[in-house]
């Protein structure tokens, strides 16, 4: 019921990295009502016109400092996704994406005890490459 | 006029403030200028690294808090069971958690805690020597969807009745008290594609004084309603629909000497003042009726069933909440 909360507007560029285009990002908050270390963000997934991004090429930071794989993500605790915080969600991708407008889909799954399931929040853009 | 007193949760404000529109300074300062006597947060929402705040922080907390004069009356915590994928955590490690938010809770000036439903029981004993050393007492949340027939909260309960610690007591969300199924999650769900003829079969439910949490959360759901149900939109409607129980207040009569707190939960004022599914009037008489003096604390969910491309307006839907209370109490 938080879905408006997945994708921030005009949050979409690629990241250069020594005058290359070596991926690009995205901005999220939390689809939950309180604030989690990472290691409870059970998972994230992409896709970009209609595309399924591989989960190994996905990073997630909270601050642009750290990046953490999804598979590295699982033992954070020491980091908190505070409540309301844009997170950045990087795709390491050669080239980074064409120009011009492009379709996301961004899932973000988290865990909370009192629900028995991981429980996911999702929403679709058309969003311009920044 | 009766000793019961306002507060209002901040849970009420969380899309103003996750969106940025509201500081953690401007929900206490709407608050004051309200005149809401009373303040509940939630930690782990709105103070960045709980329950290991800094004391920059802490410092600000308090600074604000006295500046407005609203008192801070609840802390809604919750144990990450659930920090790791591969693992729940042991109840040492729960105790552990317990212990930090008893500690904030002290910090931040607050004496009572409200234990999320389905806290795991058996870390309460142990936590009892450090709550009565920080004058902080632990209080489970009984919800809608998960009340006081519901084993793991008569688990907490019974080791409640057996402690018999000042301690150690219950926050009652009015949400137990539905009338009607929220019309504003029912208007959510049929933009969402929801069949009319399932929202029709729960209003009637309602209609004839049945409690929906009977039938919405057992396996088999009644021929009538499985037979409507075409979608998962649909499937979706009967499961949260359960969440709002149609119990009577007497279900509260052995309870109220261990109530510490309730939850003035409410999805929809309407335009006559009164909330849509929820008799706050004859709940108060019943409140005032057994001396109960605490507080009631707003808690605004109707945000949640905001219609795309409409704007919640939790500020003018708290207001109207306490004026309500107010004229009633």
């Amino acid at each position: 019921m938080f879905d408006n909360y997945v994708l921030t507007d005009n949050s979409l560029k690629n990241v250069k990295k020594d005058g290359k285009n070596t991926g690009y990002e995205m901005r999220t908050r939390i689809t939950y009502y309180r604030g989690i270390p990472l290691s409870m963000v059970h998972d994230i997934q992409i896709e970009v016109g209609g595309r399924p991004v591989p989960r190994e090429s996905i990073r997630f930071s909270l601050d642009g400092e750290q990046y953490f794989t999804l598979e590295e993500m699982t033992t954070v605790t020491s980091y908190k996704w505070e409540y309301g915080q844009e997170a950045i969600v990087y795709v390491e991708q050669d080239g980074g994406l064409p120009e011009g407008e492009h379709e996301v889909k961004l899932t973000q799954v988290t865990r909370v005890a009192y629900i028995p399931v991981p429980f996911s929040g999702t929403q679709t853009k058309t969003m311009a490459v920044q | 006029m009766s000793s019961i007193k306002r507060a209002v949760s901040l849970y009420s404000y969380q899309d103003e403030y996750a969106r940025g529109k509201m500081t953690l300074e401007d929900c206490i300062k709407e608050l004051a200028a309200t005149g809401v006597e009373g303040v509940e947060i939630i930690s782990d929402q709105m103070l960045w690294g709980a329950p290991e705040v800094s004391e920059e922080t802490l410092a600000d907390w308090h600074r604000i808090i006295t500046e407005n004069g609203v008192k801070p009356v609840c802390n809604d915590i919750y144990i990450n069971t659930v920090l790791y994928n591969n693992r729940k955590l042991t109840t040492k490690e729960n105790l552990e958690l317990l212990k930090k938010e008893l500690r904030l809770a002290h910090k931040l000036g607050i004496t009572l805690v409200r234990l999320v439903s389905l806290t795991p029981t058996d870390i309460i004993e142990a936590a009892l020597p450090l709550a009565e050393e920080l004058n902080v007492v632990m209080a489970l949340e009984v919800h809608g969807g998960m009340a006081f027939h519901n084993p793991e909260t008569k688990k907490f309960t019974d080791l409640m009745f057996k402690l018999n610690s000042p301690y150690v007591g219950l926050v009652v969300d009015t949400g137990i008290f539905c009338r009607k199924h929220p019309r504003v999650s029912t208007q959510f769900f049929l933009n969402q594609g929801l069949n009319p003829a399932v929202a029709e079969y729960i209003d009637n439910e309602f209609a004839k004084g049945r409690d929906v949490e009977a039938i919405s959360h057992q396996r088999v759901l009644p021929d009538e309603l499985e037979s409507g149900i075409r979608s998962w939109t649909d499937r979706e409607y009967v499961l949260f629909a359960g969440g709002y129980e149609n119990h009577d207040f007497s279900v509260l009569d052995e309870y109220m000497p261990f109530i510490k707190h309730f939850h003035g939960k409410f999805f929809e004022m309407t335009e006559e003042g009164t909330e849509y599914s929820i008799p706050f009037k004859e709940f108060i008489d019943y409140l005032k009726d057994k001396g109960y003096d605490g507080y009631i604390a707003s808690e605004y969910e109707g945000g949640r069933f905001a219609l795309p491309g409409t704007e919640i307006d939790a500020v003018s839907q708290v207001r109207r909440h306490q004026e309500m209370l107010r004229s009633y109490i």
